[in-house]
């Protein structure tokens, strides 16, 4: 449809300010202030949302890339020499334990309470893609047991191996780790299938878990994880798929919120726009509304993304802020993959690595 | 939503006003002078590194350090309250401390009260919520748990750990009694609170199901009296639908004839699209006056689009080009020709 020239000068007046996002990430990972200490145990996380923030800004020079990857390595719950720990191998998300720095090289060391974290296996490995490196130090059989152990009967996962909560957003993140190591003999895969369309709501979202509220959140997890393992055409039935569009697309009030009845939050213009991306029928929402929505909620002094315009802006929301632009072909920024939730480029590299790891099997 | 714990609102610690005369670090207790104190390595370059201040820096290391030795003692246990309190959302504390009450036969009763007042402090905190169920599971006693919940849910009534939770304890614990009732409650505070209806159908079908004709009925009066009340309520709407669409919404008796009523005196893009519902589950039944159906429902896309659900213009009319593809004839198609040109 043809834009007329108010609605264009209107796209213009909000502007969007990438040099202070670029300095808000590059801030984010030096030095944060005490009361951000609840972040300790999933700081990992943290990294990927500036290392990811950084390559969809086109700007991931400014990070000093061999540093940051022995960083990372240092995180890994690598076997022990006598190998009795593979079910609590992956990445951790911080030095929080105590466990002395050591950046992958050698065994791992004999600790009580020492284990991987699936969303920080999940976020480790996918920000050493995006620092272009080849993956030479994982240990991909101690991650994919340590994977397994985390499986329930029901298909979903928990985070780490002593127990904790189990959802949706494991069930993503196990899903993205097989992805990525190109291996899903981590995990049960009908289970987990099982699982997503056991948490099918009746309004015909998807919720964390059967019974459960459908939310942008859980309902991205599951779709984007149907697509990771290609099975999205073979779960789901033509009249399903158009249910689901019809939910993600009445998510939209301006920007878009996760539930019905809540407010707008500038994160789902990610998890629900990528969704409706995953579903072909991204090019069907309103690209000036949300983008204005996204860009009301810029912190023009210190860079970044809020939730909410006039509210402090954090890691998360910039990251998800500047997918969401990423998604509606806002200039100059990188194509993000919807499923995987790296750029393209990133996306590239790790198909490259993928091909390497078959010819070497040849 | 929450991701992990990453929904970044920093916590404000409520701390005591009184500032000790001298310090009170484990680093200078007597008590504590058998334990080497262990801190964090980041190695020579850290990242995202967050900047402790001497005390926090100290209870930490000294928690690393009894974790490390797995010592199960007393002093152990008070000094996960100590490391919680610094930082609730630290997983391996929350598990050390579950391993220590277990391991000492701590009274879980008082372990209940401080789980307690550090949900009400913080609601959002995924590693408290996973400790009380650990330790209801554990008491085997379920019988404080409605109430606090709905406590919790009289602060924010669509807490998304605080409805996981109370389905948790409502199915494990056989808790239906009375779930109804509670349900109705809080759709007459707030009849647009998705958690509530979404509650709603958690309990019926759980309990006498949909597929009794009394139960059915009454719950689409319900519905239908809710959107008369307030047609603007997505919640409403998708209940109705949720309700009826496994069976064929078109299948109703009198339900288009119902809304079609409700139309005229207070419409909303909902129960449009509600009526694009039955008239696409008509086109799929077959039947009689195909061709009238399309152009009704194209129309009624096209109003949509145009006027009532702006926002969605471009969906809508991918809707109308669907459905046109899917039933339309090629006589048909030359009449509604001016609405659906750009299929």
């Amino acid at each position: 449809m043809a834009e007329d020239e108010s609605s264009l000068a209107e796209f213009e007046q909000v502007d969007f300010l990438k040099d202070r996002h670029v300095r808000f990430f590059q801030r984010c990972l030096q030095v944060l202030p005490e009361r951000y200490s609840s972040l300790e145990t999933s700081r990992l996380t943290i990294v990927f949302f500036a290392l990811s923030g950084l390559d969809v800004l086109n700007a991931l020079d400014v990070v000093d890339k061999p540093s940051l990857i022995e960083w990372i390595y240092s995180l890994q719950v690598l076997p022990t020499e006598d190998q009795s720990n593979l079910g609590r191998c992956g990445f951790r998300g911080s030095s929080h334990l105590g466990v002395p720095y050591n950046p992958s090289k050698g065994p791992g060391f004999p600790h009580p309470y020492d284990s991987g974290h699936v969303a920080m296996t999940y976020t480790g490995l996918a920000c050493l893609i995006i620092l272009g490196d080849d993956l030479g130090r994982v240990n991909k059989e101690a991650c994919l047991a340590g994977l397994k152990a985390l499986q329930l009967e029901d298909g979903s996962f928990y985070a780490v191996p002593e127990g904790s909560e189990n959802d949706m957003r494991f069930v993503y993140c196990a899903a993205c780790i097989c992805y990525m190591l190109s291996d899903w003999s981590g995990m049960d895969i009908q289970r987990a299938v099982q699982y997503i369309r056991n948490s099918m709501s009746y309004d015909n979202g998807i919720g964390q878990g059967a019974g459960l509220e459908s939310h942008g959140g859980s309902t991205f997890c599951a779709i984007a994880t149907l697509c990771l393992m290609g099975k999205l055409q073979e779960t789901l039935s033509e009249r399903e798929l158009n249910r689901i569009r019809r939910w993600c697309i009445l998510r939209q009030q301006s920007g878009f919120h996760g539930r019905p009845n809540k407010p707008v939050d500038t994160c789902y213009s990610f998890w629900v726009g990528a969704t409706l991306q995953l579903l072909d029928v991204f090019q069907y929402s309103n690209f000036e509304k949300n983008r204005n929505y996204i860009l009301s909620t810029q912190d023009r002094l210190v860079g970044g993304f809020a939730k909410w315009p006039d509210s402090h802006p954090d890691a998360l929301h910039a990251y998800f802020g500047i997918c969401g632009l990423s998604l509606i072909g806002e200039p100059g920024l990188r194509r993000v993959h919807p499923a995987l939730n790296v750029s393209e480029r990133a996306f590239e590299h790790l198909q490259q690595l993928h091909r390497t790891w078959r010819e070497a099997c040849t | 939503m929450i991701i992990i714990d990453v929904y970044q609102t920093p916590h404000t610690r409520k701390t005591l006003n009184c500032k000790p005369l001298k310090s009170h670090h484990f680093r200078d207790r007597k008590e504590w002078a058998d334990i080497e104190p262990v801190p964090q390595d980041d190695g020579p370059s850290p990242v995202v590194k967050i900047a402790y201040s001497e005390k926090f820096t100290d209870v930490y290391n000294y928690f690393r350090a009894v974790l490390k030795n797995d010592e199960k003692s007393e002093r152990a246990f008070s000094l996960t309250a100590e490391a919680i309190e610094l930082n609730a959302a630290n997983y391996t504390v929350w598990h050390y401390r579950r391993v220590l009450l277990q391991a000492l036969h701590k009274d879980l009763r008082e372990e209940m009260k401080y789980i307690t007042a550090i949900i009400e402090d913080q609601p959002k905190n995924y590693q408290v919520w996973h400790h009380r169920r650990m330790v209801v599971e554990w008491l085997n006693d379920p019988s404080e748990e409605l109430d606090f919940i709905a406590d919790i849910l009289s602060q924010d009534a669509k807490n998304y750990h605080a409805w996981q939770h109370r389905q948790w304890v409502i199915q494990a614990y056989n808790l239906w009694d009375g779930e109804l009732e509670y349900v109705e409650q809080l759709l007459e505070e707030d009849v647009r609170n998705n958690s509530a209806w979404n509650q709603r159908h958690f309990v019926i079908s759980h309990t006498t199901g949909y597929s009794e004709p009394a139960v059915l009925d009454r719950e689409v009066q319900y519905t239908i009296e809710q959107v008369r009340k307030a047609p603007h309520n997505e919640s409403a709407w998708n209940y109705l639908k949720g309700i009826l669409q496994d069976r064929g919404i078109s299948a109703y008796t009198g339900l288009l004839e119902q809304v079609q009523e409700l139309q005229k005196a207070n419409s909303s893009p909902y129960l449009m699209a509600f009526l694009v519902d039955i008239y696409e589950d008509m086109l799929e039944s077959g039947g009689t006056s195909q061709e009238d159906t399309l152009n009704k429902v194209i129309e009624l896309c096209e109003l949509l689009a145009r006027e009532k659900d702006t926002i969605r213009r471009e969906y809508w009319r991918y809707v109308a080009c669907s459905l046109q593809n899917k039933f339309g004839t090629s006589r048909g198609a030359t009449r509604r020709f001016q609405q659906i040109q750009s299929c």
